[in-house]
């Protein structure tokens, strides 16, 4: 069948037109949410996990070894990269409503992000211990990323979104108690593993 | 309305495929005339073509920002297109359940 074709469409060639048009606008059009979720699920549980590694059993507590504090910065500038490449490959030339809130989202995160910074910066210069900071650095960032997904959830109307912003405020405050050492370790868990589960379920839910 | 009750400005193979892309799109969204030249394959002047009939009927909507090279059109589905979209879609099923065809997904 001539796609410019004009006339002579039978209603099941069209019918197949629209099958395969839908298909194809769905693929390049839509975010590729899975691999997103894979490559934030790999941040956290490589990242995290290798700060945990390196302050476990640390008497007194002293804080992250340079090299898995540079592992983490390094794991979520990867993530942050490969979500703006996914994210600019569907939404090129696409404007609009989305694209606001989507921004508005980006904007909210990097402004409470950047608040995490400044609030350590006072910790640090009000004296706190080495054990505060390290809980507040590994517990805050998914706070913050929990409200902010939480909130945008209204506009996005998803409730597996929401569902995970609810989790990630949850692991934020329990980890906590955990203490120093073992918040990186559990946030490593608690948040790597349901983010590769999530992405399993988008693309099962994709699929269909 | 032609007597199939299939509508005949979306009825052709081209603007369907036009109709369903703008259709993929959230509402409240716009795409860039060259994305969807991009996407559909079309030459640019085939693309102008299908969407002014399209515009005509009001299905689509095309808005044009800026001037000379830096111009950009945003195309988009109406509220009227989608509608329309919609009926197209229910009397394509209808038409194949009557034939005995199973419809696609």
């Amino acid at each position: 069948m001539d796609v410019n074709d004009a006339t002579g469409m039978s209603p099941v060639d069209a019918a197949a037109l629209v099958q395969q048009a839908r298909n194809r606008a769905r693929h390049e059009l839509t975010i590729n949410r899975p691999v997103i979720f894979v490559s934030w699920a790999l941040c956290y549980l490589l990242g995290y996990g290798a700060v945990w590694l390196s302050v476990r059993g640390e008497r007194p507590y002293e804080g992250p070894a340079g090299w898995a504090l540079a592992l983490l910065v390094l794991l979520a500038i990867a993530a942050l990269a490969v979500t703006a490449q996914v994210t600019d490959r569907a939404t090129r030339g696409v404007e609009g409503l989305s694209t606001v809130q989507r921004r508005i989202y980006w904007l909210s995160l990097a402004a409470g992000w950047l608040g995490v910074i400044v609030m350590e910066g006072a910790l640090r210069h009000q004296g706190a211990s080495q054990g505060m900071i390290g809980v507040f650095t590994a517990a805050s960032p998914l706070l913050v990323a929990g409200v902010v997904l939480v909130a945008v959830t209204a506009a996005w109307l998803n409730w597996y979104l929401f569902a995970l912003g609810v989790w990630l405020i949850g692991v934020a405050g329990f980890s906590s108690f955990a203490g120093p050492e073992g918040v990186w370790g559990i946030d490593a868990l608690a948040v790597g593993l349901p983010f590769l589960v999530m992405g399993g379920l988008v693309m099962i839910r994709d699929r269909r | 309305m032609i007597e199939d009750g299939l509508d005949p400005v979306i009825h052709s193979a081209a603007r369907l495929r036009v109709m369903v892309t703008l259709a993929t799109l959230k509402d409240g969204d716009s795409l860039s005339f060259t994305r969807l030249q991009n996407l559909m394959a079309f030459t640019s002047g085939n693309l102008i073509t299908h969407l002014r009939k399209l515009e005509a009927a009001r299905y689509v909507a095309m808005n044009k920002s800026g001037s000379g090279v830096n111009g950009v059109t945003d195309v988009s589905l109406t509220r009227t297109g989608r509608e329309a979209l919609d009926r197209y879609v229910a009397a394509l099923r209808k038409l194949l359940d009557s034939a005995g065809i199973s419809p696609p997904p």
